[in-house]
C-alpha cells in the first residue's frame, strides 16, 4: 500500500508539474499589451522598430513583445490560450484559426470594427480569416513556398537554373546532378514536410482536405510521395535522415542553413530572408515544381493572421495595434516584407517600388507568380496542427528505414483519421 | 484473571473518560498546524487527480467542454496506436539502462570516497554538483550541443552527432541522468558510514579478501539504502521529461527513439490538444509505476536485509 501511495504521489507531480508563472508588470496607468509572434531574428528587430514607432504615436500604449521560433511559439501559444492567458495581440498561422476561435479563444473583430480597418485587404484573402461566418483574425500578408538556393554554389556546378513549370521529375533530376557535380545533397529532403506534399498533392488534381474537412488524398497518394523523396535521399540526391530530423520549420536548421550542408532548401518565401546571414554569397527563390501535366500546386497562402484575445483587458487599443501593423503607411515602410508581401491593396503598391534587397527579391518572386497560381484552399482542419507534427514524425521512421513508406503512410492515415474524427 | 483484568478495564476507561477533551483539542490543534498541507494536497493534488480520471474518460480539447467517450481513449492508447507503444518500448529502454548505471556509478563514487582521508567534503559537493545544475533545462540544451553533429562528442569521437541516431540519441539523454548521481551518491554514503567497522575487522581476521568484505559485509548491510534509492530512482525514470525533450528539441526523435511516456504525453496534451487522452496516458502511467513498485517491494523481501529483524527476533 505504501509503495502504491508514494507512487500515486511521486507520478502525479510528474503529470501536474508544468510551467507557469508570467509576472505581468504595470506600466504606470498605461494600457499593456502582450504581443507574440513567430519568425526569426530579423523579422524581431523590425517589428521592434515598429512596436516603438505606435508607442510614440499612442504614448498611453505599452506593447510587450516576445518572439520564437514556430514549433515553439505554437505550444507556447496553445499552452497559454488553454490556461485562458492568451496574449491581447497574437499572430496566428492558418492552421490555429479554426481551433481558435471555436474554442472562444479569439475575439470577433466585428465588436472593434470603427478601431481596425480592413476595407483595403483582398476579399478572398480576408475570408479566410472567417470561420462560422465571423472575422477572427485578418490576413497580415501572404506568403507562398519556394526553391531557395545558394546561388553561387548551384552556379559554380553548372546544372540549368530552376524555371516556372518545371515538374517534380525536373526537380529530381536536378537535386541528382547537383548532388554529382557538388559532392553534397542537392536540397533538403522534402518528405518531412505536409506543405511540401500539399504541393505535389496539387500538383495531382488533389487537396490535404476535402470540402467537409476529410481527408483528401490516401496511403496509395503518401506512399507514392515518401517513394519518391527516400529514393532520392538514398541516392544522396537529398539530405540525409540525419539533417532532416533537424527540421523545425526554422531556416536555422536547415541543412542549406547549418553551414551549407546542402545547396538549396524548400521553404517559405518570406522566411527565407534569414539565410542572408547563413549564405554569405546570397539566395535565389525559384518557383515550386508543378504536376508533371503542368498543374501548379503551390499558391498564395495568408502567411500569418493577427487575432485579439477575447479575455484582452484593453481590445480597443489592441484593434488600434493591428490597424497600425495592417494599414499604416509608416509601420508599413519599417516592416517591408519580413511577414510576407503586405495584403493592404494600396500599402502594397505604394511599398513595392521601395522594396529593397530581399524585400525586393520576395515581391519580384510573388510578382512572376501571379495569375499563374489556383485558388488557395479552405483554412485546414484544427486537427491539421497536431498531423503536421504527426507527417514528420512518421517520415522519420522512413528516411531512418524503420518502415516502409508503404507502412508509415498507412500508420499516418489512421492516426489522421483518429485525428478527425474527434 | 478474570479479577485482575476487570478493575483494569474500568480504569482504563474512566481514564479514558477524564482525558476525553483535552485530546480533541490536541486534535483541533493538529489539523491547525496541518491546514496548510491539506489545503495544498487537496486542492492542488487531489482535486485535480479526480478531475483528471473524470477527464480520461473524455473528448476533451481545452477550448470546448469536455465529452464523455467512455473508454474510448484507453482502447484507442491500446489498439490504434503505433507511437503509444513505441513511447512505452523508449520509456522501458530508458528505465532499464539508466537507473542501472546511475545507481552502479553512485555506489562506486561513494566507496571511493568514504575510504578517502581528505579532501572528503570537496569531492562529496563536486560529485554533486550536476544534480543541482541537472534540472534545469541550459543544461539540457549544453547537452543538445555537445551531442549534436559538429558538436563536441562529433569533433573528438569523429561518431556523428548522437542526438541524431535512433540508435544513440537514447544514450545521449540517458548519460544526463547518470551524471547526475549526486543525490543517491549522498545516500549510499551515509549508509556506508552506518556500517559498523567491527564487521570489516573480523573479516580482515578471518582473511576475507576487499572484493569478499564488499558482497559479505557491505551488499547485504547497504541492501535496504539500495533498495530505497532503486525504487526512488525507478519511479523518477519513468517519469523523465526535460532531458528528453530538450535534448530532441521537443520532439522526441530521431524516429521517436527518445519520445518517452511522459513527451507523448505532453505532446497529445499540449501539442495536440487531446487532454481526455493524454489524461488516460497519465493514469495509465501511475499505475504502471504503482505496479512495478509494487513487484520491487515483493522482491525486496528475498533480497533486502534489515539488521533491525533480526536484532527483533533475538
Amino acid at each position: 500500500m505504501r509503495s502504491c501511495a508514494t507512487a500515486a504521489v511521486l507520478a502525479l507531480c510528474a503529470a501536474l508539474s508544468g510551467c507557469s508563472g508570467s509576472g505581468d508588470s504595470g506600466g504606470g496607468g498605461k494600457a499593456v499589451l502582450r504581443y507574440t509572434w513567430w519568425g526569426n531574428p530579423d523579422r524581431a528587430a523590425r517589428t521592434e522598430e515598429a512596436v516603438a514607432l505606435f508607442e510614440k504615436q499612442h504614448p498611453g500604449i505599452d506593447i510587450q513583445t516576445s518572439f520564437a521560433g514556430y514549433d515553439a511559439y505554437k505550444q507556447k501559444l496553445a499552452t497559454q490560450a488553454a490556461g485562458g492567458d492568451a496574449p491581447d495581440v497574437m499572430q496566428l498561422d492558418y492552421r490555429m484559426i479554426d481551433q481558435y476561435a471555436s474554442g472562444g479563444v479569439l475575439l470577433d473583430l466585428a465588436k472593434q470594427r470603427s478601431a481596425l480597418s480592413t476595407a483595403d485587404i483582398d476579399a478572398g484573402l480576408l475570408a479566410t480569416g472567417v470561420v462560422d461566418g465571423k472575422q477572427y483574425a485578418v490576413p497580415q500578408a501572404r506568403g507562398t513556398e519556394t526553391i531557395v538556393y545558394d546561388t553561387k554554389q548551384w552556379k559554380a556546378t553548372g546544372v540549368e537554373l530552376p524555371r516556372e513549370g518545371w515538374t517534380w521529375n525536373d526537380w529530381a533530376d536536378t537535386m541528382r546532378a547537383l548532388a554529382k557535380k557538388s559532392g553534397k545533397p542537392g536540397g533538403t529532403d522534402p518528405g518531412w514536410s505536409e506543405d511540401a506534399f500539399e504541393v505535389w498533392l496539387r500538383g495531382q488534381g488533389k487537396n490535404l482536405y476535402t470540402k467537409d474537412q476529410q481527408l483528401g488524398f490516401d496511403a496509395d497518394d503518401l506512399t507514392k510521395w515518401w517513394t519518391f523523396t527516400d529514393k532520392l535521399r538514398r541516392e544522396g540526391a537529398v539530405s540525409p535522415a540525419e539533417q532532416t530530423t533537424q527540421l523545425d520549420g526554422t531556416v536555422e536548421n536547415t541543412p542549406l542553413g547549418r553551414g551549407g550542408k546542402a545547396i538549396s532548401d524548400n521553404n517559405w518565401d518570406a522566411p527565407s530572408s534569414g539565410f542572408l546571414a547563413l549564405v554569405p554569397s546570397g539566395v535565389t527563390l525559384a518557383p515550386m515544381p508543378s504536376g508533371e501535366d503542368g498543374t501548379p500546386g503551390q499558391y498564395f497562402k495568408p502567411s500569418m493572421f493577427m487575432g485579439i484575445a477575447d479575455n484582452s483587458g484593453y481590445p480597443e487599443q489592441a484593434a488600434q495595434f493591428i490597424d497600425f501593423m495592417l494599414n499604416d503607411a509608416d509601420a508599413a515602410k519599417t516592416l517591408g516584407a519580413t511577414r510576407g508581401i503586405p495584403v493592404n491593396e494600396s500599402i502594397r503598391e505604394a511599398i513595392t517600388p521601395e522594396l529593397k534587397d530581399f524585400d525586393k527579391t520576395v515581391a519580384d518572386f510573388q510578382a512572376s507568380l501571379d495569375g499563374d497560381l489556383n485558388a488557395p484552399p479552405k483554412a485546414p482542419p484544427s486537427g491539421d496542427n497536431a498531423l503536421q507534427t504527426t507527417f514528420q514524425r512518421d517520415y522519420d521512421q522512413v528516411s531512418y528505414e524503420r518502415m516502409s513508406p508503404r507502412e508509415a503512410a498507412e500508420n499516418y492515415i489512421t492516426e489522421a483519421k483518429a485525428e478527425l474524427r474527434s | 484473571m478474570t479479577t485482575t483484568e476487570i478493575p483494569t478495564a474500568s480504569r482504563t476507561r474512566q481514564d479514558a473518560a477524564v482525558k476525553k477533551p483535552p485530546r480533541r483539542r490536541r486534535e483541533g490543534a493538529a489539523w491547525v498546524f496541518l491546514s496548510p498541507w491539506v489545503l495544498g494536497a487537496s486542492v492542488l493534488t487531489l482535486l485535480p487527480m479526480a478531475v483528471s480520471l473524470y477527464l480520461s474518460f473524455t473528448d476533451y480539447d481545452l477550448f470546448n467542454p469536455p465529452q464523455w467517450v467512455g473508454l474510448r481513449n484507453y482502447t484507442q492508447m491500446f489498439t490504434e496506436d503505433p507511437r503509444y507503444w513505441r513511447s512505452v518500448v523508449a520509456t522501458l529502454t530508458y528505465v532499464v539502462i539508466a537507473v542501472p548505471l546511475q545507481l552502479g556509478l553512485a555506489l562506486i563514487v561513494a566507496l571511493a570516497l568514504k575510504s578517502m582521508r581528505r579532501g572528503k567534503g570537496f569531492y562529496r559537493s563536486a560529485f554533486y554538483a550536476p544534480s543541482l545544475l541537472g534540472a534545469s533545462m541550459s543544461i539540457a540544451l549544453v547537452w543538445r550541443a555537445v551531442f549534436n553533429d559538429g558538436g563536441t562528442v562529433d569533433n573528438l569521437l569523429g561518431t556523428g552527432g548522437w542526438v541524431n541516431q535512433p540508435g544513440w540519441a537514447l544514450f545521449a539523454v540517458a548519460l544526463l541522468t547518470v551524471w547526475q548521481f549526486g543525490a543517491p551518491m549522498v545516500i549510499f554514503l551515509a549508509g556506508l558510514q552506518q556500517i559498523p567497522s567491527e564487521l570489516y575487522e573480523a573479516a580482515a581476521v578471518d582473511g576475507a579478501s576487499r572484493w569478499r568484505q564488499f558482497l559479505s559485509i557491505t551488499v547485504p548491510m547497504l541492501s535496504p539504502v539500495i533498495f530505497f534509492n532503486l525504487v526512488l530512482q525507478t519511479i523518477q525514470a519513468f517519469q523523465v521529461f526535460t532531458p528528453a525533450f530538450a535534448v530532441s528539441a521537443g520532439k522526441g526523435g530521431p524516429a521517436d527513439s527518445t519520445l518517452f511516456y511522459t513527451l507523448y504525453l505532453y505532446d497529445r496534451g499540449f501539442v495536440a490538444s487531446h487532454m481526455g487522452y493524454a489524461s488516460a496516458m497519465a493514469w495509465t502511467l501511475l499505475l504502471a509505476i504503482g505496479a512495478v513498485t509494487a513487484v520491487l517491494f515483493r522482491t525486496s523481501r528475498s533480497w533486502v536485509f534489515y539488521a533491525s529483524d533480526t536484532d527483533g527476533g533475538a
